[in-house]
């Protein structure tokens, strides 16, 4: 359904998007993970059209965004990150002109609308005002508007921004939903916890470039069930990583410095508990000393920390 | 332009929730051509009234005479005589109760009838500045009325003042001997009063033809200034969907701009033309225009709604923010409204400011509004020529419009939507 190749995208001398390619297809959910400013929206632009890009070809249901527009935004349907309704037109309105800009009329677009309107909750608020709306519900109209015209692809670019617990579950069976009817649901988001419960494969963006990608279970085998250790304190030269280092040849085989500062140190290794005292004594020894220990268990938070050495929200 | 359609309807279910901005664009030129009628047309505001106090201690014929002469004919209209004690009237002058307070001694018919020396005492409320001034001429006027009477009847009043002390009624001999005496006395007069010595002629000025209302004059001026605050207004609104994101989101759809920048024109056209409609409507009651006029007008305006609407559109969409468009909007308006004929009518404005009104574009459509809600004869009475709305004025607007249209559309698809 949609197929990404070597996509670049520059402004000038800066390279936003660097060599990105996935594809993803019919009745799948595809994340794209990373942290602000890693090119999420960017690639997410150039998909939906917004953007022409530097280089590479994306196709959507196979029309070629750039040399066959019409028939690739026919196909598309873009729940932008910000909200975008007629605050001052009912919401029904709302569904029903969005409905109209992809074609729809008549008896169709009616029944379409009706179903939207209780697919997002809003069956009994269909004739207010979006400016009397909760945020949450704002949200939901923003995701129904989206899709009123029953997309193949849809564009998710970090939908949950600012959205409560509740709204933020019934948008993901909101999503869901559309996966089970089809679609193929492409998802933006920084949020860890949201890409392992809805996406069926992942993208790993950073600095632009594509890190890493697979199945949820393909990119944890890949982190090989390795915790992430991180220390703070004060770890004065180069003589306590590699001192930390050393200790590979002294039976830590799968220990990795992922990272290393005067003020923090993080560290990936099998079974990192019942290590810590050696750790502890090699930084010691180095001259260094640790103040502040966090040890998480291997999940896609600590592969991002393995690629990337930094947490997802920074 | 089924989608085209489709705007046209969100734009005015959107803008019938703001009836402020609505009820502002009707307003506009309803309050300022109610005011500018009441100033040109109006009968000046009315007429002043106030109160005159008279303590009259003669109590004569003669002095009852000089009371009622204010309560005569228009005099009376303007002044309400009552009468007080000389105490009383003093101190409600003192206080500003009255526009002025006059004292008739007593004596003062006498005095009159004797040709003797006799004061009278006005005082006039310094607060007023025009009822005080009408009192005390009209109290000199009848002073020397008085002093010529008395010279030219003095017998004959003299006799009348006896009988009216005596209050009984006059011998019939009396009234007949004074009767007599004023007849040989106009007749003695008669050579000196007719035919008068000097023989006026009035000159009456040739009726104008045909007669334009100047308050009608200001009209087509003041709609155009309604038209383009409107049209800023509406052309705003490209602004609001961005700031929205609903253009952005309306980038996404298959190739929907073009209908969308004709849904929105649609919009403010439809606008424009029900705000013409009412005002022109009551223009043209008030004024007594031939509603014959009515539709070529309305149609008129509503192409002109849509060329202004278009370059501001322009205006707004060329500008880098929301904030500067606003302002170089507002400081493009006032210059044209003052040099178009909004401010005052062309016809009233010097040769070389008229000049370049009429080409400006809200001086262009004013211009040729004017000759056709009065005629083409009457805009050359007043201005020596007339330009009605011919083919090529209609082919002017169009391609105004057009030419903006064109424009907003390139700017939307060369990046303003997207942003």
């Amino acid at each position: 359904m949609l197929e990404v190749e070597n996509l670049v995208k520059q402004y000038g001398e800066l390279t936003a998007v660097e060599d990105v390619s996935f594809a993803a297809g019919a009745g799948t959910v595809f994340g794209l993970l990373g942290p602000n400013g890693a090119g999420k929206s960017t690639t997410i632009h150039c998909i939906s059209g917004l953007l022409k890009p530097t280089a590479g070809r994306v196709a959507v249901a196979g029309f070629d965004v750039v040399a066959e527009p019409r028939q690739a935004r026919q196909a598309l349907g873009v729940v932008p990150q910000e909200l975008a309704l007629y605050e001052d037109l009912p919401a029904i309105e709302n569904l029903r002109y969005w409905g109209k800009a992809y074609g729809l009329n008549g008896a169709g677009l009616d029944d379409r609308v009706r179903e939207v309107l209780t697919h997002i909750g809003l069956g009994d608020r269909a004739k207010d005002l979006p400016k009397t709306f909760s945020g949450g519900m704002k949200r939901r109209l923003n995701f129904g508007c989206g899709i009123v015209h029953k997309p193949r692809l849809i564009l998710l670019d970090e939908p949950t921004v600012g959205v409560d617990p509740q709204s933020r579950e019934r948008l993901f069976d909101m999503v869901l939903q559309e996966r089970d009817q089809g679609a193929c649901v492409i998802y933006t988001t920084h949020y860890m916890e949201e890409a392992e419960k809805l996406c069926d494969s992942l993208g790993i963006i950073d600095h632009g470039k594509l890190i890493a990608q697979g199945t949820v279970d393909e990119l944890r085998a890949e982190l090989g069930a390795r915790d992430v250790l991180q220390l703070s304190g004060r770890f004065p030269d180069a003589e306590t990583a590699q001192a930390v280092a050393s200790l590979i040849d002294d039976g830590l085989d799968d220990l990795e410095v992922l990272a290393a500062e005067d003020d923090s140190m993080t560290l990936a290794l099998s079974a990192g508990s019942q290590h810590l005292p050696r750790i502890f004594a090699a930084i010691s020894e180095a001259g260094g000393a640790v103040t502040e220990t966090s040890l998480k268990s291997a999940s896609l938070e600590t592969l991002f920390l393995t690629l990337t050495g930094k947490e997802l929200r920074q | 332009m089924r989608f085209a359609l489709s705007t046209l309807v969100k734009d005015l279910a959107r803008w019938r929730q703001d009836k402020s901005a609505i009820l502002m664009w009707i307003g506009v030129p309803l309050l300022v051509g109610g005011l500018v009628t009441s100033l040109v047309d109006g009968d000046g505001g009315g007429q002043p009234s106030g109160l005159l106090l008279i303590a009259d201690q003669d109590a004569s014929f003669i002095s009852g005479l000089v009371v009622g002469t204010y309560s005569q004919g228009e005099l009376g209209e303007m002044i309400t005589v009552e009468k007080v004690s000389p105490a009383d009237g003093r101190a409600r002058i003192d206080a500003g109760e009255a526009s002025g307070f006059l004292l008739i001694p007593e004596g003062f018919g006498e005095a009159l009838l004797d040709s003797k020396p006799i004061t009278l005492e006005l005082k006039t409320n310094p607060s007023q500045t025009i009822l005080p001034g009408i009192i005390a001429e009209v109290t000199e006027v009848l002073l020397d009325a008085g002093f010529y009477a008395n010279r030219m009847f003095g017998e004959e009043i003299a006799l009348i003042e006896e009988s009216a002390s005596a209050d009984v009624a006059p011998d019939s001999a009396i009234v007949a001997a004074i009767a007599v005496s004023f007849n040989e006395r106009v007749q003695s007069a008669a050579p000196l009063l007719f035919p008068p010595a000097i023989d006026l002629t009035i000159a009456e000025p040739p009726p104008e033809t045909p007669g334009v209302s100047v308050a009608l004059l200001f009209m087509p001026g003041i709609i155009l200034m309604a038209v383009m605050f409107a049209a800023s207004s509406l052309a705003e609104d490209y602004w609001a969907e961005r700031e929205a994101g609903t253009l952005r989101r309306l980038v996404f759809a298959p190739s929907r701009l073009p209908a969308f920048v004709a849904g929105k024109a649609l919009a403010a056209t439809a606008l424009i033309t029900a705000l013409a409609v009412i005002v022109l409507f009551i223009g043209f009651a008030y004024h007594g225009v031939s509603w014959g006029r009515l539709p070529l007008s309305i149609a008129w305006i509503a192409l002109s709604g849509l060329a202004l609407y278009a370059w501001f559109g322009v205006m707004h969409l060329f500008l880098p923010s929301r904030r500067s468009a606003s302002l170089v909007s507002s400081m493009v308006t006032f210059p044209l409204l003052m040099v178009g004929g909004s401010f005052f009518p062309l016809a009233a404005l010097p040769d070389w400011i008229a000049s370049i009104g009429r080409l400006t574009p809200n001086g262009f459509m004013a211009d040729r509004l004017t000759t056709e809600v009065t005629s083409a004869s009457a805009v050359t009475a007043v201005t020596g020529s007339a330009t009605s709305i011919d083919a090529l004025s209609w082919l002017v607007l169009a391609v105004m419009a057009g030419a903006g249209l064109l424009l907003n559309l390139w700017r939307l698809n060369a990046g303003f939507a997207r942003a």
